[in-house]
């Protein structure tokens, strides 16, 4: 089993500081119109969802593994909800590499993989350097492309 | 890489101008409430930067934009900041669309888009490219996903060949796979084909807003048009019988089971339906309340009356609303599902309902993903079941999704069709842990709770005061909880996996392994405690709203790996076997 960049966990806090500094905003906001809030109510929320943001992320990254099995490529995550998924390789629609502005400064990419599927329907592998995501996407596509199916759905 | 037209990138320019315009704007103006540094008089000065900086951005978007025809995939990449790359391989497009509005039309531009199965979105757009290009495109495309078509059943022919390790010396064995094998080489290889006129699966049409379209399947299918649903005008129907000369008929709904799917199915359209009614005429209906109410003891007018009277008045005009409702859902059932006649044409299923408006649509057999029994606590006293068929939809106009083959029908009877629809054998159910009776039992008494406690807070706002007798709520808890553990149930069988579940909307569902997209086991944090796990089976199909993906719920963490492993390895054989025997896999003899 593979595990993810480290530096990943540095995107998951980045993305829990967003959301507390949303969330500050959104305080202010009823600070200034609707009620007084009182200013240590709002830092200690403030720190409250910094601090469950890093532990979060800092789980996450300890459950997130990933393998390209022989028939399928198979992932394990989640903190809350601990999800153990397998992708057969001939269910493979297209493969996708991504990164986003906090990824790049990071120089971190993703791999996203689609299926014909309802749900989990595209599976993201989030974290991984450049070069890895290149030759995963490169693998999977071979992989989609050897095996063979009549229909894909 | 190749790039887009010139002028897209004006059109990106304008487009992301506009877009970025208003970015600032409203950024100003709310911070500028929050925040006293902040003032809504720079707004002016935003504004003008938000634009130029959406057309850099625009500008900047078409060079980053890149697109390539490889070998074995179609190339996209794409995005300024963010990037992304995408390869689709040729063997799993379905569609390559040509789309051509007014003001394209009048600069020589055409949007090219590729879909592959599955997914709402349009896997890669070009948008756009020059009119020659497109069509180099699409021809170019086509050609190349025939290739690899080719170059599989190649592969496949000399694995058989290999695998039965056959003495024939001389000519080739014929060719069992021909009827399939049969594209037209001199179709592929003729370069462009902009000067052919449209021919079967390439057809123009137009689109409401006088976009031209030119879809085409390049793998050559025969012209599959999916599910094509629409009125059609029930005279003809009759008229003319020999439409479907070797349409077999496979299921009449008889009148007495239309009436008894009227009575026993609830449709949540009917809530919608009777709240429109109600908005419309909110007076005349309440003048109506209040004199229904009159006779029982109900207030004279809404203005006077006593605690009493109006309770009264709410429990009676309740009662008209749910039968109101329930009349409106039975009507609306009896008239949809009318003289429900289902057949079969070659391999695909098609049906014809409705009384005042009559649908007809097919199925078809290929895309057939999973079969479906549903029934509720009425229908299952009666013994009575409906059969819903999941089919994967794509492209533009078919839907995929759920379709009622056999709206109702006695047991019995829905599960022969299902059995020989699919080829399942009879399934004996396994049931989950008992352990999850437990944990329903524990869910069902937290929202007891909660029912309670709304009840309380209601109480402390207003005269009802005896809150405490919500609390007969948790009576209800040891029967919700046997009820939904009782009705979960699996079966793995040898092609099929058999998944059960709900009470009030019971669905069996049959999944084929070789249907199966991705197979997930699920832990929550209180599943893992208890050793649990949820086994989430996804497949191409129910895409829709209602209806959740087929899970089994709460077994033994051991057992849904195993059947997870079970299914996995009873694809890739089922596969293997579909690809030897190149059959549809469903049987032809429905009934």
């Amino acid at each position: 089993m593979e595990s993810l960049n480290p530096r990943i966990r540095l995107l998951w806090i980045a993305q829990g500081v967003l959301v507390a500094a949303v969330l500050g905003v959104v305080l202010a906001a009823v600070d200034q119109w609707v009620r007084p809030v009182p200013t240590a109510a709002l830092g200690a929320v403030v720190a409250l969802v910094l601090a469950a943001g890093t532990l979060y992320a800092i789980r996450l990254y300890q459950i997130w593994q990933f393998e390209l099995q022989d028939d399928a490529l198979y992932l394990e995550r989640g903190v809350v909800t601990l999800v153990e998924t397998a992708v057969p390789f001939v269910r493979v629609q297209h493969v996708d590499t991504q990164f986003g502005p906090i990824e790049r400064a990071l120089g971190l990419s993703s791999v996203v993989v689609y299926t014909a599927g309802s749900r989990n329907a595209d599976v993201r592998i989030p974290g991984l350097t450049p070069d890895r995501a290149r030759e995963l996407q490169d693998a999977l596509r071979d992989l989609a492309i050897e095996s063979e199916a009549d229909d894909a759905v | 890489m190749n790039r887009l037209h010139p002028l897209s990138a004006a059109a990106y320019a304008l487009q992301y101008g506009f877009f970025w315009l208003w970015i600032p704007v409203v950024f100003v103006v709310v911070l500028s409430g929050i925040f006293d540094p902040i003032r809504a008089a720079w707004v002016p000065i935003a504004a003008p930067l938000g634009f130029l900086f959406g057309t850099a951005y625009g500008v900047v978007y078409y060079y980053r934009f890149g697109y390539e025809i490889t070998s074995d995939t179609v190339d996209v990449a794409s995005g300024v900041v963010a990037r992304r790359d995408r390869e689709i391989p040729y063997g799993r497009i379905q569609n390559v669309d040509i789309r051509q509005s007014v003001f394209q039309r009048l600069f020589g531009l055409a949007t090219v888009s590729i879909e592959t199965a599955g997914g709402g979105d349009t896997e890669a757009a070009l948008n756009f490219v020059s009119e020659t290009e497109a069509n180099r495109l699409q021809a170019e495309i086509r050609r190349r996903t025939a290739e690899a078509k080719d170059r599989r059943r190649e592969r496949k022919r000399d694995r058989s060949v290999a695998g039965t390790d056959s003495t024939v010396v001389g000519p080739e064995p014929p060719d069992v796979e021909e009827g399939d094998a049969s594209v037209p080489s001199e179709d592929v290889s003729s370069g462009s084909d902009a000067e052919r006129p449209p021919e079967a699966g390439e057809e123009p049409r137009a689109a409401e807003d006088g976009t031209r379209v030119r879809s085409r399947r390049p793998a050559e299918e025969p012209a599959q048009e999916g599910t094509t649903l629409g009125p059609v005008a029930d005279r003809d129907r009759r008229e003319d019988p020999t439409r479907h000369p070797q349409q077999q008929p496979l299921f009449d709904l008889e009148p007495r089971e239309l009436l008894l799917y009227s009575f026993t199915s609830f449709r949540p359209a009917a809530v919608a339906a009777a709240l429109f009614v109600f908005f419309f005429a909110t007076e005349t209906i309440l003048e109506a309340f209040i004199t229904a109410a009159q006779p029982f003891g109900g207030p004279a007018d809404l203005g006077t009356g006593d605690p009493a009277s109006y309770g009264i008045l709410t429990i009676v005009s309740g009662v008209i609303s749910i039968l109101v409702t329930y009349a409106i859902s039975v009507a609306y059932t009896f008239a949809t599902y009318y003289d429900f006649q289902l057949g079969r044409v070659g391999d695909d299923f098609v049906y014809e309902r409705g009384l005042l408006q009559r649908y007809s649509g097919s199925i078809p057999a290929e895309k057939v993903q999973s079969v479906t029994v549903t029934d509720n606590p009425l229908q299952r006293l009666i013994e009575y079941g409906g059969l819903w068929v999941e089919t994967a939809g794509y492209g533009p106009e078919s839907n995929g999704g759920s379709q009622s083959a056999v709206p109702l029908a006695k047991h019995g009877r829905v599960y022969r069709f299902a059995e020989n629809l699919t080829g399942v054998e009879t399934p004996s159910f396994e049931s989950p842990s008992p352990i999850a009776r437990r944990r329903y039992a524990v869910r069902y008494s937290l929202v007891a709770a909660a029912f309670v406690a709304i009840a309380f807070g209601v109480s402390t706002l207003t005269p009802f005061e005896s809150w405490y007798v919500a609390a007969a709520a948790f009576l209800a808890v040891p029967p919700a909880a046997h009820l939904r553990y009782v009705h979960i149930g699996y079966y793995v069988g040898d092609d099929h996996l058999v998944i059960r579940s709900g009470f009030w909307r019971r669905r069996t569902t049959v999944i084929p392994y070789y249907r199966i997209q991705t197979v997930s086991a699920r832990r929550s944090i209180f599943q893992r405690r208890l050793g649990l796990a949820s086994l989430v089976v996804d497949t191409a199909s129910s895409r829709s709203f209602f209806w959740s993906s087929t899970t089994i719920y709460d077994v033994d963490l051991e057992d849904a790996r195993a059947v997870r492993e079970a299914s996995r390895e009873r694809l890739q054989t089922a596969l293997r076997e579909r690809a030897e025997a190149d059959d549809v896999g469903l049987s032809v003899d429905f009934t």
